[in-house]
Formats: C-alpha cells, sequence, structure tokens
C-alpha cells in the first residue's frame, strides 16, 4: 500500500486520504489500521469508525478477490473524504466490469440450512451507508460511498 | 490468529483473539473447524474480538451448518454491542443461537433437546 496524499484541516471538518493498494489480500489489514487513524484523528466515533472501515474492507476485499481474473498484481484507489459530518468512500479500479449493486440482498428469513454461505459484504455496505452509486467510466470500475456521522463536537 | 481453548462443564469453549477479517478469515476457520465433531457442544465467546467482517460471518455460518449437520450444538457469548448488531443486521440471530454468556449459554444449551 501507498499513502499518495493526507490532508487534513480539523478546523474546517474537512480531511482527506488518498490509498493505493496492490491486489493482495494481505493489504487489508493495513487499509483498516489507516482508516480507523483516519477516524480517531477527526474525532469519529468508535461506531461510525466500525462501519466506514468494515465498508472500505468489504469493497476492497471484493476488488482484490474478483476484479482481475488474471492473477497479475495490479494497483487500485481508494480514497477517503471527511467533510463535516459527511464522509466519502470512492473506490476506484481498471478492472473486468462489475456493478456490486445488482447484487440481490440475501434472504434473511431462509433457515440455517437454506442460507447460502457468502453474499453478505455487500448488503452489510448497503445496509450501513447512506448512499452508494456505482458507476464504469473510462475503462475503470467506481463506486462512491457517503456515509452520515454524528456532529462532531466542537462546540456548535 | 490465537484461540483460547477451553472445556466446562462437557462445552467446548472458544475464544479467538483480535480481528476476524479477509486477511484472519481462512486462520479463523482452520481453528475453528478441528473442534467441530459431532454431537460436540460449542460456544464461541467473542469477548476479544473487536472486528468480523463477513469473511467471519462466513466461518460461523459454515460451522452452524456443520453442528447442526453433525447434530451437535453451536452458541455465541460475550459479544460486543456493535458485533452484535452485525450479526442482527446479517440475519444470524435467527440462525445462530447468541447468549449473553457462559452461565446462560450452559443452561440453554443443556435444556434443549433439539440440536437448533
Amino acid at each position: 500500500m501507498i499513502s499518495l496524499l493526507y490532508v487534513s484541516n480539523i478546523s474546517r471538518g474537512l480531511s482527506a486520504m488518498l490509498l493505493k493498494i496492490k491486489t493482495d489480500i494481505s493489504e487489508i489489514d493495513a487499509i483498516c489500521t489507516k482508516l480507523e487513524k483516519f477516524c480517531k484523528d477527526n474525532n469519529i466515533s468508535d461506531d461510525k469508525s466500525y462501519d466506514i472501515v468494515i465498508i472500505t474492507d468489504e469493497m476492497a476485499t471484493n476488488v482484490i478477490n474478483y476484479a482481475y481474473p488474471d492473477g497479475k498484481e495490479h494497483w487500485f484507489v481508494i480514497e477517503i473524504t471527511k467533510d463535516n459530518n459527511i464522509v466519502h468512500i470512492c473506490l476506484e479500479d481498471d478492472g473486468i466490469p462489475f456493478d456490486p449493486l445488482q447484487k440481490v440482498d440475501p434472504n434473511l428469513n431462509e433457515s440455517l440450512e437454506e442460507r447460502p454461505i457468502g453474499g453478505l459484504g455487500i448488503y452489510l455496505v448497503r445496509q450501513l451507508s447512506n448512499t452508494v452509486t456505482y458507476r464504469r467510466e473510462n475503462g475503470k470500475n467506481r463506486l462512491d460511498i457517503f456515509i452520515k456521522i454524528d456532529g462532531v463536537e466542537n462546540g456548535d | 490468529m490465537e484461540i483460547k481453548v477451553e472445556v466446562k462443564q462437557n462445552i467446548t469453549i472458544l475464544t479467538p483473539i483480535g480481528r476476524i477479517d479477509t486477511a484472519t478469515a481462512k486462520a479463523f476457520e482452520e481453528g475453528i473447524s478441528q473442534h467441530l465433531k459431532e454431537k460436540i457442544q460449542l460456544v464461541i465467546s467473542f469477548e476479544e474480538i473487536n472486528y468480523i467482517s463477513s469473511a467471519g460471518l462466513r466461518v460461523i455460518l459454515m460451522a452452524g451448518k456443520k453442528q447442526m449437520a453433525g447434530h451437535g450444538k453451536l452458541g455465541l457469548i460475550n459479544m460486543p454491542d456493535k458485533i452484535y448488531t452485525v450479526f442482527k443486521m446479517s440475519g444470524f440471530d435467527k440462525i445462530i443461537k447468541i447468549y449473553k454468556d457462559f452461565d446462560t449459554a450452559c443452561k440453554l444449551l443443556q435444556s434443549e433437546t433439539a440440536s437448533f
């Protein structure tokens, strides 16, 4: 993982971080650690920090596991921005076209026997975020995820 | 991934330590799998887990299915609030038994005649 950018202007409620990630599953822990620090630096609650980390973990895992069937090493980008009470996570990869939003939600009423193994990651992302959009442009998959966070306690 | 193993009142208690994400799920699965035997009563304690992603949920689901097939029992205990929220959101609270602590699990697991 290469950290390309980290800007922070806490008094204006604005921070941004740009990470370049190798398609290797061992990158996940490093991404999570970076995100946890980002949330801490920006006074984001532990509860929301968990949501931000799991959302990014799930989507990054997806890119690492499925975007590049050639098995070769590739790189993709994660950008996280906090602007007042909105956190925006953007993932961009030039792998095969894949719209995760087309995936059907799991049926939560199925029995233990019936429940298929897998397919929960994207469902959790949708549940824990406020808006998720996907688009394919210039040969890239782009996923934009918005999460509303509680007002940061700074006196206003 | 380190998993503490303890046997109390005929119930095997597994306490994994740390994070269960894509990077550690395989080790978690291997650690759990060796305890999934026929008719065994198994409890997994989450007291030392501070993070679980869908990769970890997948392992729990697999363990639940295996325990059911082998006429065993599975209970999850000592779950931090946030982790319980993730389980509930996934609908796992309806298909896997989640108890407050070991004592509750022990009482209820042993009083049930059905395996689930």
